[in-house]
């Protein structure tokens, strides 16, 4: 091994093993010498890169580690109550606009009145109780004795909700009464009124029972007869 | 639910200590000799430790993606010398080359070994190519094809440039040596 292949290695590596430089420097001193000079060399820079670390760095970088979580965790919380605060509006909103819903099934009953003249000139057959009972039916109720005085029984719609609409002479005039299936989705309301009508509602076990008369109609005696007579299967 | 809930919940906490474990496991092993590398690159302790505490700081956020523990070394190294390129993108015309300037090192206390001031002075004056090997193989005993994956270059270019970095600091000895002489004789 020449001179100059034999520094290239070392230069490289001073502390290699290789047996062919091992062998190298065993036979020649001068080499020997060149290798030990390079491990001496060698230490002393190691001693030289090892700066001294300042002594609080590696709390710092733990502490910078926490903070950063903690700011993370500040960031994702805040992230949380505006979900929250969105979930909250929204529900908000929902609930709002359903109590409107509710509210106008009141309304829907009375715009019905308006139109219960021209209703009741399309019925030419006198009504009875089996045709009664047969559109009650699918609410799952029935009468038992017919009501005097009903014109005309026919489906309608209050808002969403099919309910069965009864027009009935009395001595007050005419009165409507309207059967709602309960469900969850709205609530009627126990009293209402506008300018010609009001009405009033009462709860039975699978129906609404809406009564809607002429302003200043006293309905208990139509709520009472409605009562009464009517059953509900199961 | 709830229960579910309470079970996913202690799952998380655990590996978040477990997580805290690593971190700081890696913070102890390796902070003196990654602040070291900092060093030797740029320099400057204050700027160094800069570096250094962004590197920590992207590790814990990255900590998932290490793997191998064995391989944690070369990781830090890896983020630090990234870091250290991103600090230099970003302050280019603020720095002044420090080859030019580094007459003193203030961070070598005067009653220090003659020789090792010497020799601190004389790595600095190292070109940064010839240096980062020599602190890979010096200060992490790195063998000379870790140093060649590490820094991305072949090993015969990282051999060549061990062997140019000891040949240069061994002729700046001789040299000052020569010129001490003259001087005393």
């Amino acid at each position: 091994m020449d001179e100059l292949e034999f520094r290239r290695r070392i230069y490289a590596d001073p502390n290699t093993t290789d047996s062919d430089l091992v062998a190298a420097a065993n036979a020649d001193e001068k080499k020997r010498a060149f290798w030990q000079e390079q491990k001496v060399l060698d230490s002393k820079l190691k001693q030289t890169f090892k700066v001294d670390v300042p002594e609080d760095l590696a709390s710092k970088l733990i502490w910078q580690q926490s903070a950063d979580e903690f700011s993370r965790y500040k960031k994702r919380s805040r992230w949380y109550v505006a979900i929250a605060a969105s979930v909250a509006f929204a529900v908000g909103i929902s609930f709002t606009m359903l109590q409107q819903q509710s509210i106008s099934l009141g309304d829907h009953a009375l715009a019905h009145m308006q139109y219960a003249d021209v209703e009741e000139s399309h019925s030419l057959l006198p009504v009875d109780l089996n045709m009664v009972n047969a559109k009650l039916a699918s609410f799952g109720a029935s009468f038992d004795t017919m009501i005097d005085g009903v014109e005309v029984a026919n489906y309608c719609h209050l808002s969403t909700v099919q309910s069965l609409h009864l027009i009935v002479d009395t001595p007050q005039g005419k009165m409507s009464v309207f059967v709602v299936p309960s469900r969850d989705n709205f609530k009627v309301p126990s009293e209402f009124e506008d300018d010609s009508f009001h009405g009033e509602s009462f709860k039975m076990q699978q129906a609404n029972i809406i009564v809607v008369g002429n302003k200043g109609s006293d309905l208990s005696t139509m709520k009472d007869a409605v009562a009464n007579r009517i059953q509900f299967s199961a | 639910m709830f229960a579910r809930n309470k079970i996913d919940n202690t799952q998380v906490l655990s590996s978040m200590k477990a997580k805290h474990q690593r971190y700081e496991a890696l913070v102890k092993a390796f902070h003196a000799d990654i602040f070291r590398y900092a060093y030797w690159l740029v320099k400057d302790k204050s700027v160094a430790e800069d570096i250094v505490q962004e590197t920590f700081l992207r590790a814990w956020r990255s900590l998932d993606a290490l793997n191998d523990e064995k391989a944690a070394k070369g990781w830090l190294i890896t983020i630090l010398r990234r870091e250290n390129a991103r600090r230099f993108e970003r302050k280019q015309l603020e720095l002044v080359d420090i080859d030019d300037v580094f007459i003193h090192d203030d961070t070598q206390q005067a009653e220090g070994d003659i020789k090792e001031r010497e020799l601190h002075r004389l790595l600095g004056t190292l070109s940064i190519e010839y240096r980062e090997p020599l602190i890979l193989q010096l200060l992490f005993g790195f063998s000379g094809e870790e140093i060649a994956t590490q820094l991305d270059l072949n090993k015969n270019t990282v051999m060549t440039r061990l062997f140019r970095a000891r040949n240069q600091l061994k002729e700046a000895l001789e040299k000052q040596n020569q010129h001490r002489g003259q001087a005393n004789g």
